[in-house]
């Protein structure tokens, strides 16, 4: 019966990936940026709808059984990262200071959304949401060390959905827009398009190159760079630094919220 | 999960994937056949059963992911010998095709949260906002700091 069951899904997965590979890549213009929408959208989307709730096609237990194979194909994913970053060790490590620690200014954002999260009401959907930027590294690490089928699986697969539906839209406003707000120069705002996910660097860099003509080449090369550095040593900041201090800061957080209800109970 | 069963599951995802890749590069205008592209698809499935068993096998608790990787990145090293001929395989199989049959499950299994989805669903939203922001400015504001400092700019 599992069989049953296993062969039907990926049946469905393999129908929803040639319709999606068939639709392709998808530009459009966003403000000064380009907003790539890309195949594996379009997979998820369409999959959405499959549920009982709409076209009543796969059942719960199918469902869940899904949930599993995504923590387990991701794996392959981790591979290819693998031999992406290998042959460019040289650059990487050339690169420079600045272009390396730019890294943590990830890390500046559990401090400034883990404590957003749970004064939603968040619990521990809040770490898997706010440890990292929630790409496709991100997954891994939460399906391997909790479960995606777990509340911190929950909040990162959340957050890595937003990111898939309107991340490269949002990178692409926000690089057209901060340079006017914020007094940075064009090459630091270019560092921070590279967050490891190649759509949402696409989109930013090239709504700042818009914005710099005159800087592009090196705009998108320090883009560039800097993406694959993330992709490079994000996964290892992410599992080594980023969960433990967004799990450490969790308990604090959350600690000091008890205490406020109390005192105000 | 007990890993004969997940190299089945891999490998029934191994052939959407050349499937999909397949289609994804003949839309790019440079098309890469099931047939060309199913030794670089064996190895990525080769580093995945091999980080899966050092994660057994290694005393020292890391995620299978870290191994994973790492077994990539050694195998891929300009020193390694026959880098070569893993990266001209691997190379065959695309970054974006891998990550459309993982979307198709993922979008299969979050039905099943439909309920805790719509509960969480404008919080996520403003969370997943900030988060954007926050790496993108935090990035910014430091590397301005160390650009500035290693008088780059």
């Amino acid at each position: 019966m599992e069989k049953i069951k296993d062969f039907k899904l990926h049946i469905i997965a393999f129908v929803l990936v040639v319709i999606s590979e068939f639709i392709g890549l998808r530009s459009f213009q966003v403000g000064p940026g380009t907003a790539l929408l890309l195949p594996m959208l379009y997979a998820l989307i369409i999959g959405m709808f499959l549920g009982p709730k709409f076209l009543k096609i796969v059942n719960e237990e199918e469902m869940s059984l899904a949930s599993t194979y995504i923590g387990i194909t991701v794996l392959m994913l981790t591979a290819k990262m693998g031999f992406n970053i290998g042959p460019n060790i040289e650059v990487i490590a050339s690169s420079g200071l600045p272009l390396v620690l730019q890294e943590l200014g990830n890390f500046g954002t559990i401090f400034f959304a883990l404590p957003v999260a749970v004064l939603l009401g968040l619990d521990r959907e809040a770490i898997g949401a706010t440890f990292s930027i929630a790409r496709e590294g991100s997954l891994a690490i939460i399906g391997d060390v909790y479960g995606l089928d777990t509340p911190e699986g929950q909040g990162v697969m959340g957050v890595y959905i937003c990111g898939t539906l309107f991340g490269a839209i949002y990178f692409g406003l926000m690089a057209g827009f901060l340079p006017s707000i914020l007094p940075l120069h064009p090459y630091a705002l270019a560092m921070a398009c590279g967050t490891g996910s190649a759509s949402m660097m696409s989109a930013s860099s090239g709504a700042l190159a818009a914005t710099f003509p005159a800087m592009e080449t090196e705009i998108i090369a320090f883009a560039a760079a800097s993406n694959l550095l993330t992709s490079a040593t994000g996964l290892y900041a992410s599992l080594f630094v980023g969960l433990p201090m967004t799990n450490k800061l969790y308990e604090i957080v959350k600690g000091r919220k008890a205490k406020k209800a109390e005192e105000a109970a | 999960m007990e890993l004969a069963k997940q190299v089945r599951i891999l490998l029934i995802s191994s052939v959407i994937t050349l499937i999909g890749n397949w289609i994804f590069t003949y839309r790019a205008g440079n098309p890469v056949n099931p047939l060309q592209a199913v030794l670089g698809v064996l190895i990525l499935l080769g580093v995945v059963v091999i980080g899966l068993t050092l994660k057994n096998l290694v005393p020292v608790k890391l995620p299978a992911i870290a191994y994973i990787s790492l077994t990539g990145i050694i195998l891929s090293l300009p020193w390694t010998p026959g880098s070569a001929f893993f990266l001209e395989h691997t190379s065959k199989v695309q970054f974006l095709a891998l990550c459309t049959p993982i979307l198709a499950y993922a979008g299969i299994s979050i039905g099943k949260d439909i309920g805790s989805f719509a509960k969480l669903g404008p919080k996520i939203i403003v969370i997943a906002l900030l988060v954007f922001t926050g790496t993108f400015v935090g990035s910014a504001v430091i590397a301005e700091v160390l650009l500035r400092a290693t008088g780059v700019i």
